[in-house]
């Protein structure tokens, strides 16, 4: 009999080995601050460009979350549509095949 | 891999638009047809439009020292192509640009080009060379997850890098740059959601075998072989 749970298993290592990476990354590195790393190509620009972060300014008008709080839960909503969406069509195909 | 409203000037982001814009045209075409020809093809829609939902809203940290977010744009490649994955990747990147100030309007053609279109390109370029060999299905997946997302990034770094050229070694010295933030940062996120969503497609295949043989994206052979595999 063939082993089937192979996937699951080298996905949980696969995790693990993500966490264990973090944890060593933020406790041996300094100055990691672990901001996005959107935020560390913008300050790229900055330099390459000569021009300070505070002067680049939309082309289009954009609104901003007004708190970091805010930010993440509109992030948390983005991932509960998908989630919804992915739960969804799983709970509906696990339902076809019992009724088969 | 979002380039921030206003960190692209505007005669760029109108070359990035005018690149994605076809793009977009052509996966609303295929998307009718393929929900013409067969509606069963929607939940998959579903599940894997899902998984680009959720992936890309997780920013993890990486080695780097920074954080980033997977892309989730491999099984939707794979089930539908790269023009429809650009489409749903526009419907995820417009949310993030109107309501997280994550891009912008402005930029979401370049942010188009790098999630929506050249990632998925090249994952398809992978599953293309590997769909019809002995390869297995699951290391197919886990391959053409891993290249769309890495590509995604080494994407935004040329696009920056082409607007950025820096002052001693031109576009190449500052694409090398910019890979250094971006591309570095997401290897180990990318096999990451390569495993992830090597499992996931293992669950559709077990649940769902046929509209996967339908839509032609295995054959008949190699999905009843997975479904024995592991």
């Amino acid at each position: 009999m063939k082993f089937k749970y192979t996937l699951e298993i080298l996905t949980g290592i696969a995790i693990l080995a993500f966490c264990a990476v973090f944890l060593y990354t933020s406790s041996t590195m300094s100055g990691a601050e672990f901001s996005g790393s959107d935020n560390v190509g913008s300050g790229l620009i900055s330099k390459l460009s000569g021009t300070p972060l505070e002067n680049f300014h939309p082309l289009i008008p954009q609104w901003e979350p007004p708190s970091s709080e805010i930010e993440s839960s509109l992030f948390a909503f983005q991932a509960a549509v998908g989630g919804i969406l992915v739960g969804g069509v799983f709970g509906y195909w696990i339902g076809q095949k019992k009724k088969a | 891999m979002h380039i921030m409203e206003g960190f692209l000037p505007w005669q760029w982001c109108l070359v990035w638009w005018i690149i994605a814009l076809p793009c977009l045209l052509l996966g609303i075409y295929q998307l009718k047809r393929v929900l013409a020809a067969d509606r069963d093809a929607l939940p998959l829609l579903g599940v894997t439009g899902g998984f680009i939902f959720i992936l890309s809203s997780l920013k993890l940290p990486s080695v780097t020292g920074s954080c980033s977010h997977p892309t989730g744009t491999g099984l939707s490649t794979i089930s539908f192509g790269p023009w429809i994955t650009a489409v749903v990747c526009a419907i995820v990147l417009l949310f993030q640009s109107l309501f997280l100030a994550h891009g912008g309007l402005s930029v979401l053609g370049a942010n188009i080009v790098s999630m929506g279109v050249v990632g998925p390109l090249a994952g398809y370029a992978f599953y293309r060379l590997l769909r019809d060999t002995s390869v297995n299905i699951y290391i197919t997946v886990f391959l053409v997850t891993a290249m769309a997302d890495l590509f995604t990034y080494i994407t935004t770094s040329l696009e920056l890098a082409l607007a950025y050229p820096a002052e001693s070694g031109g576009v190449v010295s500052s694409f090398l740059l910019f890979l250094g933030i971006f591309a570095v940062t997401q290897v180990p996120l990318a096999i990451v959601e390569g495993i992830v969503l090597a499992l996931v497609f293992k669950y559709i295949i077990t649940l769902k075998p046929d509209i996967l043989i339908r839509l032609k994206i295995f054959s008949k052979e190699k999905i009843n072989a997975a479904r024995n595999e592991i």
